[in-house]
């Protein structure tokens, strides 16, 4: 990704487009699940403390969703149509990709 | 101008679906939401392909304008009502240019796309055909826009209103983080700038916040003077910033408000600019 974009694509940005390592890189990513399936209608929000909103993405077709974070800890909640929600703290860090599963 | 003058609920789009005189937009930096499912009778514009010049860092020209209108089957005295993803992030950019070459008669669907899809609206893969019309713009609106020497000039003696996140505010970040972080541009922000993200004049779906709340964010929260110093806001590219832009000019109905699109990817690489790290002083 360049300076000349900022939004946020389905499923979040690949970590292909990262330039060099992703050494300098706090990748947290993930799939959003109800009853086994993929949601790939939905929200996935990186909060920090207090609630303060960091990012979101829209799922994509495979549920899946990818933050480039800041080291630390953080809350990720899902928002999906009928009004389904989840919610789990992540912690992130340079050099890893933390992966979670959620399931609404 | 007033809240109802310019947003409007999914309940009005929809029941405004495929009217004459109203033509639905969905605006986006990728637009392959649009081509998976849209409002029934929308069309699209690309914010990248269709609004900025292909060569120069700068907007389409004003011919350019009128030909992507005409191209698209937007006349004159359409009522052009503008939603997208990102939390209408484009969608508000579009508004803002929309409104720079005159447009008047332009509103913005409250959510945008994400309150359309957690309601479980209808999408559809149908793309309208709109015959084309000859489209005339009006000269740039200049009252709208900010660019750099202004921005340099207003340190201290504008309000100046970073609507990045925090971390992007104190430079801990270069870019969102739902972005990979770049290593072209000095991180921080702008000195005598208040960091009001985006994100705090927005619900969790999308819509915006009310009238009272906005005012009690930027005034009380921020501590802006709102009434007595004009305002530019800024962000990464100018599309968060149109979206605090909508919020202040718009909706709360403040006369001089600017967007300064150039935003940290301009001012984060200038020669010689001073730059501020960590909290506001």
């Amino acid at each position: 990704m360049t300076a000349d974009g900022c939004g946020a694509p389905a499923g979040g940005v690949s970590v292909s487009t990262v330039a060099g390592s992703l050494g300098t890189q706090a990748v947290v990513e993930g799939r959003v699940t109800l009853q086994g399936e993929p949601v790939g209608t939905g929200y996935a929000r990186l909060l920090g403390s207090g609630d303060e909103f960091v990012a979101e993405v829209p799922l994509g077709d495979d549920g899946g969703f990818r933050f480039f974070a800041a080291p630390g800890s953080w809350t990720l909640r899902v928002l999906a149509p009928g009004g389904l929600r989840a919610e789990q703290a992540v912690q992130a860090d340079y050099g890893q990709v933390t992966k979670i599963e959620v399931a609404l | 101008m007033s809240r109802s003058d310019v947003l409007v609920d999914a309940d009005w789009a929809e029941a405004h679906i495929g009217q004459p005189g109203v033509v639905i937009v969905e605006v986006d930096e990728d637009t392959s939401a649009y081509d998976k499912g849209h409002i029934p009778s929308a069309i699209k514009i690309d914010w990248k392909k269709d609004l900025q010049d292909p060569v120069r860092r700068d907007f389409v020209d004003k011919t350019g304008f009128e030909n992507l209108l005409s191209e698209r089957g937007i006349a004159n005295d359409d009522t052009v009502l503008l939603y997208g993803g990102n939390n209408n992030w484009f969608a508000a950019y579009a508004y803002w240019y929309f409104r720079l070459y005159g447009h008047d008669k332009v509103l913005l669907l409250d959510g945008g796309r994400k309150k359309w899809e957690l309601d479980s609206r209808e999408l559809t893969r149908d793309v309208p055909e709109r015959p084309r019309t000859s489209y005339t713009a009006k000269e740039q609106d200049a009252s709208l826009r900010a660019l750099r020497d202004e921005v340099v000039a207003a340190i201290g003696k504008r309000n100046l209103v970073d609507v990045r996140s925090p971390d992007e505010f104190t430079g801990r970040l270069l870019a969102p983080a739902h972005l990979p972080q770049e290593q072209a541009q000095r991180a921080g922000h702008i000195p005598t700038a208040r960091n009001v993200p985006w994100s705090k004049a927005a619900n969790e779906d999308g819509t915006f916040r009310s009238d009272d709340e906005l005012k009690t964010l930027y005034a009380d929260e921020a501590g802006l003077d709102l009434a007595g110093r004009d305002t530019i806001a800024y962000c990464r590219i100018g599309e968060r910033s149109a979206h605090t832009w909508f919020v202040l000019h718009e909706l709360l109905g403040l006369p001089n408000v600017k967007n300064y699109d150039g935003s940290w990817t301009e001012y984060g690489s200038l020669v010689g600019v001073p730059i501020e790290l960590g909290e506001a002083r």
